[in-house]
C-alpha cells in the first residue's frame, strides 16, 4: 500500500485526469458506475493517446420496429379495402408465403426484396369479392338491358360501332392527347352497296377494310376534341357510301389494269386461244364469238386460277381445261417427255 | 404516371345521331322489327363513377395513416415518432417554399394547366411596386395581412385613394385576423398538431390596441352599421370586451342597426363584462331584447353563443334550466341546434361537482344516424366531451358504443378535430372499455385500434396492464410488452412497475411457455437499462428495490439463476442509489435457489444485503444458509460478523 499515494501524485499531476476529475464529480449518478469501477482496479496510465480509446463513438440508437403487418392481419379480414387499387407488390402487406425467382441451389427466394415478384403485374386489387363489391357500387348507374335486343339482331339494329378511350391520371396538366382518338367500325353488309359502289369504296378506303371479317375501320385523330373527331368520323362515313354510290364520267376509262378482277373475255389469254384454236386465220370478230364448251371450261379455270389464287385444285383444273381445249391426250408418250 | 382507367365502346350513341343507320337497317330487314325500347341514360358527373367505386373501400385497420410511408420500416408507432414525422414531412413542404421565395426569379415558369396560384413564388410588395386599389382587393381576397398592410401604405404614400368598400373589407379582415397572418392553409401537419404544443391557454386578451384596424375604422368620416360591426365583432373576438361594449353603446345612442353576428359575438364575451349570475344573465337578456326590439332574427350563432354564455354560469341548476328553455326557444325558431350547442350543453349539465345527469342519452337519441358537417367553431369539442362524460361522468359503455358509431357515420370523423383531442377521445374510449369490457372483447379493440390509429399514453397503458392482472390473462403480456417497446415506454418507471408487478403476482402453472418469456422480458428490462444506454443523455430511469425484486422472482422461475445474480450484485453495490428494497420473499427464494446450486458467494452477498436493508430474517436465512451446506471457518467468521451473533451448524 506504500506505493498508493505516489501513484495517486504521479497520476494527479498529468493535466489529463486532472480535467477529468471535476466531470466525475459533477455527474452523480450515471457516472458512479464507472468511478466504481476505476475504484476498483488501477488505472493504466496512457502517455501516448490511443486514437481508438479517445473518441467513445456514439452508437446508434436502436429503433424498435413493428413487426410486419401481415402477422396481425386477421383472416377474416377485407382484402379490398387492404389493397384497393393497383399496387405493386408490397411483401410487408401481402399475407401469403409467395416465393418466385430461380435460384441454381436451393429453393426459390421469398417474397421479402423480391424483384421478380415486384416488376410482374398482381391483380391483388380484383379479387372476385372486390369484384363484386365494385358491380354492386356501379349498378345504380346501369339500366336494364332490352329484352328485345340480343345477340343476333343486336348487329342487324346497331350496326355501328363507335370505340373512345377516357384516361384517368395525376399530372399538373389536365390535358390528355390520347383521348380525342375516335376509332369507327361498320360492317360493310350492313350498307345496300352494289358491285360498282362497292369496288369504288373499296378503292376510296383501301387498307381500312378487312376482308376476312367484312368490318370497314375508321380511325380519326386529326381533330383536337373528341367530338370534333366523333363528329368527322360520321362526315367520313356518309361521304364515303355517297361518294361510292356516284359514278363519275371519267370511270369509264377504267382499263385492264385497273380491274380489279380478273375477266378472260378481256384479256390477252382471250385473244390468244381465238389465235390458237382458229390458226392460220386471224379472228376479227372478237366480241360476239359463241364459246364451245371446252372453251368454257378454260374460261372457268383461267378465271378461278387468278381470282381465287393458285393452290393445287386450281392448277390441276387448269391443267384438264387446257389438255381439254388443245386437244391433248390424257398421257403424253416417253419421248414427248423432257428427260 | 398516366395510366389508361377504361375504354368506352358503345354500340350506340342511337338516340341522336344514328337513327340514319338503323332506319336504313330497318328498311332493307325482311321481318318486321318490334320496337325495341332503350331507356334513358341515367345522368352521372365526371367523377361520380370514381366517387361510387371509393365507397366500396373502408379504413385498413392494420395500415398505417396515408401520410406515412407504408414499411415496416418506416412506420411510425410511438407518439412521437408519429409526429415527429409528419412535421418533418411538413418541414420539406416549407424549405421548398423558403427555396421558391428565395429565388422567385428561376420560378416564373408555368408547368400546370389550368394555373395553380398557390405555386407561384410570393409577391413581395415594396416602394418601387407598382400598386393600385385592384393589388389590394387581391390580396385581401387571398388573406394575405401582411401583404394587405404594405399595399394599403404603399397607397396612402402614393396618394391613391381607396373606395369605400375596399376599405371595408379591408377593416374587416384587419378586424378578423387582429392584424397578424394566419397559419397558411397548406401547413396541415402543423395545424393538426398546434393545439399539442399551444395547449389550452386561458383566453386571455390578444387584440391589438391602436391598431391599423382601429386607426382605419377612425378614418372613416360615416362610421355606419357595417363598419362598427367589423370593429365590435374583432375585439370580441380577441377578449378586447371592455372596448367593444363600449362602442356598442354608442351604436345604440346613434342608433345604428347591427348585424346578428355581432350581438352574437357581444353575447359570447359576457363573462368578461360581468361577473355573478344575476349581472351576466340580465346582460344576456339584455342584448336578446334589443336584437328583437330592432327585428334582427337569431340563428344558430346566436343559439350556441347563448349557450356558451349559459355554460358560464356559476348556479348550477338555473343555468341547467336557462339552457333547456333556450333550446325550446330556438326550435319553436325552426333553429337546428349543432354539435356545438349539444357540447355547451354536456358542460352546462355533467359537471365534476354535482347531480349524475343522463343528458347524453337523450343527445344521443336525437342525433344517432345524422351525418354532421362543421358549422361552428366549437363543434369539434363535442365528441371528446361526449366520451369524457360517458367515461367519467356516467361510467356507460353503450352509451361509449354509440357515440363512436355516430363519429364513424358518414364523413363525421373529420369533427373529430385534431390530433390532440384525437388522442384524448380515444383514451377515454379506452380506459372505459378497459374497466368495463371483458378482457376478449377489449383486446380485440385494441388489436384493432393500436397502434395506427391510437397509441396509447403510459397511463392508458398502466390501466390495461392492471386490467389484465385483475382477470388473470397473463397470455397477453408479451403482446403488451413488445407494444410497450415500440411505443418507447421502456424509461417509464410507473408501467414498467406496474407490469413487473403483476408478472410476478400471477403464479403460472409449471409448463407454461409463457415463464421463459417473462424471464426474457425481466432480462430485456435490464439490458436496456444497463447496458444498451448513452452515457451522456440525462436519463429519468431509476431503480427501485420492488423492480429489482421481481425481476429477480421472474428469473428464478425462468431457471435463469446467472442473471439474478447479477441483479443480486447490483443490489449489493448501489444500495444508496436504489430506494426501497425487495420483498424478504424474493431474498429467501434466491437463498434457496443458491443452496441448489451450491453458489456459496452469491449466498452470502444475499445474506449481506439483506442483513443490510434491515430484515429481521436475515439471521434466520444465515443459519439455513449454515445448515445446509458445509462451509469453511473463514465464511462462517464472515457470516458471523455479518449477523453480529456467533453462528454454527445446528443440526
Amino acid at each position: 500500500m506504500a506505493h498508493f499515494p505516489k501513484y495517486m501524485t504521479t497520476v494527479l499531476c498529468i493535466p489529463r485526469y486532472q480535467k477529468q476529475l471535476p466531470y466525475v464529480m459533477t455527474s452523480v449518478y450515471s457516472q458512479i458506475a464507472r468511478s466504481e469501477k476505476q475504484t476498483e482496479e488501477f488505472r493504466v496510465l496512457e502517455l501516448v493517446k490511443k486514437s481508438a480509446q479517445r473518441s467513445a463513438r456514439r452508437k446508434a440508437k436502436k429503433i424498435e420496429l413493428l413487426p410486419p403487418r401481415t402477422n396481425v392481419m386477421p383472416v377474416d379480414q377485407d382484402w379490398s379495402s387492404v389493397w384497393p387499387g393497383p399496387r405493386s407488390f408490397h411483401p410487408a402487406s401481402v399475407p401469403l408465403p409467395l416465393r418466385q425467382g430461380y435460384n441454381k441451389k436451393g429453393v426459390s427466394p421469398g417474397k421479402f426484396a423480391n424483384a421478380e415478384l415486384m416488376k410482374i403485374p398482381n391483380f391483388l386489387h380484383l379479387t372476385p369479392p372486390a369484384i363484386k363489391k365494385h358491380c354492386e357500387a356501379l349498378k345504380k348507374f346501369c339500366t336494364p338491358w332490352p329484352e328485345e335486343l340480343n345477340d343476333e339482331n343486336c348487329e342487324k339494329h346497331f350496326p355501328v360501332e363507335v370505340i373512345t378511350s377516357d384516361y384517368c391520371f395525376s399530372s399538373p396538366d389536365i390535358r390528355e392527347p390520347m383521348a380525342r382518338i375516335v376509332i369507327l367500325k361498320v360492317k360493310l353488309s350492313a350498307l345496300t352497296l352494289d358491285k360498282h359502289a362497292k369496288d369504288k369504296l373499296l378503292r376510296l378506303v383501301g387498307e381500312r377494310y378487312d376482308p376476312s371479317t367484312d368490318i370497314l375501320t375508321l380511325t380519326t385523330d386529326r381533330c383536337p376534341l373528341k367530338k370534333q373527331n366523333y363528329e368527322y368520323a360520321l362526315y367520313l362515313l356518309t361521304a364515303l357510301y355517297h361518294e361510292s354510290q356516284k359514278t363519275e364520267p371519267w370511270e369509264s376509262e377504267k382499263t385492264v389494269a385497273d380491274m380489279e378482277y380478273y375477266d378472260w373475255e378481256q384479256n390477252v389469254s382471250y385473244k390468244n386461244v381465238l389465235g390458237t384454236l382458229n390458226w392460220p386465220q386471224s379472228v376479227k370478230d372478237t366480241e360476239n364469238f359463241k364459246l364451245t364448251p371446252e372453251m368454257e371450261e378454260y374460261k372457268k379455270a383461267i378465271s378461278d386460277l387468278m381470282n381465287k389464287g393458285e393452290d393445287l385444285y386450281t392448277i390441276s383444273k387448269y391443267k384438264e381445261a387446257t389438255k381439254k381445249l388443245l386437244n391433248l391426250p390424257e398421257f403424253l408418250p416417253l419421248e414427248y417427255t423432257t428427260a | 404516371m398516366m395510366s389508361s382507367l377504361r375504354s368506352t365502346t358503345f354500340r350506340s350513341c342511337a338516340q341522336r345521331s344514328f337513327q340514319l343507320y338503323v332506319n336504313l337497317v330497318r328498311q332493307s330487314s325482311t321481318e318486321s322489327a318490334k320496337e325495341i325500347k332503350i331507356p334513358r341514360r341515367i345522368k352521372r358527373g365526371p367523377t361520380d363513377v370514381l366517387k361510387a367505386l371509393a365507397a366500396t373501400v373502408t379504413r385498413d385497420t392494420t395500415a398505417p395513416h396515408y401520410k406515412y410511408q407504408d414499411d415496416p420500416f418506416l412506420t411510425p408507432s410511438s407518439n412521437v415518432g408519429k409526429r415527429t414525422f409528419a412535421m418533418a414531412k411538413e418541414s420539406g413542404k416549407k424549405a421548398a417554399r423558403w427555396v421558391q421565395n428565395q429565388h422567385p426569379e428561376l420560378f416564373q415558369h408555368k408547368v400546370s394547366f389550368p394555373f395553380i396560384e398557390n405555386y407561384t413564388p410570393i409577391t413581395v410588395y415594396d416602394e418601387n411596386s407598382a400598386v393600385d386599389e385592384n393589388t389590394l382587393k387581391r390580396v385581401i381576397y387571398y388573406a394575405q395581412v401582411s401583404d394587405a398592410i404594405k399595399v394599403y401604405e404603399l397607397l396612402e404614400q402614393k396618394g391613391i385613394n381607396v373606395s369605400g368598400s375596399t376599405k371595408q373589407s379591408f377593416l374587416e379582415m384587419l378586424c378578423f385576423f387582429n392584424c397578424e397572418d394566419p397559419l397558411p392553409e397548406e401547413f396541415l401537419e402543423e395545424r393538426w398538431f398546434h393545439l399539442s404544443t399551444k395547449g389550452r391557454e386561458k383566453l386571455r386578451k390578444t387584440w391589438k390596441d391602436n391598431s391599423l384596424a382601429e386607426k382605419i375604422f377612425l378614418s372613416f368620416e360615416q362610421k355606419d352599421s357595417k363598419a362598427y360591426s367589423a370593429i365590435i365583432q374583432g375585439m370580441t373576438r380577441y377578449c378586447q370586451a371592455e372596448r367593444a361594449w363600449k362602442l356598442y353603446e354608442e351604436c345604440l345612442e346613434k342608433n345604428i342597426i347591427l348585424h346578428t353576428e355581432t350581438y352574437n359575438s357581444l353575447i359570447r364575451v359576457v363573462h368578461f363584462l360581468k361577473e355573478g349570475f344575476e349581472h351576466r344573465w340580465k346582460l344576456v337578456q339584455e342584448l336578446l331584447e334589443e336584437m328583437a326590439k330592432k327585428n334582427i332574427h337569431p340563428n344558430v350563432g346566436t343559439l350556441n353563443a347563448v349557450l356558451e354564455a349559459v355554460s358560464t354560469l356559476p348556479n348550477q341548476r338555473q343555468s341547467k334550466e336557462y339552457a333547456l328553455r333556450t333550446l325550446s326557444e330556438f326550435k319553436a325558431l325552426n333553429i337546428q341546434p349543432t354539435l356545438a350547442s349539444y357540447y355547451f350543453l354536456l358542460i352546462t349539465f355533467c359537471k365534476q361537482r354535482g347531480p349524475i345527469s343522463n343528458i347524453l342519452v337523450e343527445i344521443m337519441d336525437t342525433i344517432q344516424g345524422q351525418e354532421f358537417s362543421v358549422q361552428d367553431p366549437k363543434d369539434t369539442y363535442f365528441f371528446v366531451t361526449a366520451m369524457d362524460v360517458c367515461r367519467n361522468h356516467l361510467q356507460d359503455k353503450d352509451l361509449a358504443y354509440r357515440v363512436d358509431e355516430l363519429l364513424h357515420t358518414g364523413n363525421n370523423y373529420i369533427l373529430i378535430g385534431d390530433s390532440y383531442k384525437e388522442s384524448i377521445y380515444y383514451r377515454h374510449f379506452f380506459v372505459l372499455m378497459c374497466t368495463l369490457e371483458s378482457l376478449d372483447v377489449f383486446m380485440d379493440l385494441y388489436r384493432k385500434i393500436v397502434p395506427h390509429i391510437y397509441t396509447p399514453e403510459p397511463a392508458v397503458m398502466e390501466e390495461v396492464i392492471k386490467t389484465i392482472d385483475m382477470n388473470g390473462a397473463m397470455e397477453y403480456v408479451p403482446q403488451i410488452w413488445s407494444d410497450m417497446v415500440v411505443f418507447d415506454h421502456v424509461e417509464r418507471e410507473n408501467v414498467v412497475t406496474t407490469l413487473l408487478d403483476s408478472m410476478a403476482r400471477n403464479k403460472l402453472p409449471e409448463e407454461s411457455e409463457l415463464i421463459s418469456q417473462f424471464g426474457n422480458i425481466a432480462w430485456d428490462i435490464w439490458k436496456r437499462q444497463e447496458e444498451d444506454v448513452e452515457e451522456d443523455r440525462y436519463r429519468q430511469w431509476r431503480w427501485t428495490g420492488q423492480i429489482l425484486g421481481d425481476m429477480m422472482t421472474l428469473l428464478l422461475r425462468a431457471n435463469q439463476f446467472k442473471e439474478s445474480c447479477i441483479i443480486l450484485d447490483k443490489l449489493n453495490r448501489s444500495q444508496q442509489n436504489i430506494v426501497g428494497v425487495p420483498r424478504v420473499e424474493v431474498l429467501q427464494l434466491f437463498l434457496d435457489r443458491c443452496i441448489q446450486e451450491k453458489d456459496v458467494k452469491a449466498a452470502i452477498g444475499c445474506v449481506q444485503y439483506s442483513a443490510d436493508a434491515g430484515f429481521s430474517d436475515a439471521e434466520q436465512m444465515a443459519q439455513k444458509l449454515i445448515n445446509n451446506i458445509s462451509l469453511d471457518e473463514g465464511i462462517l467468521a464472515r457470516l458471523s460478523n455479518i449477523i453480529g451473533k456467533n453462528l454454527s451448524k445446528i443440526d
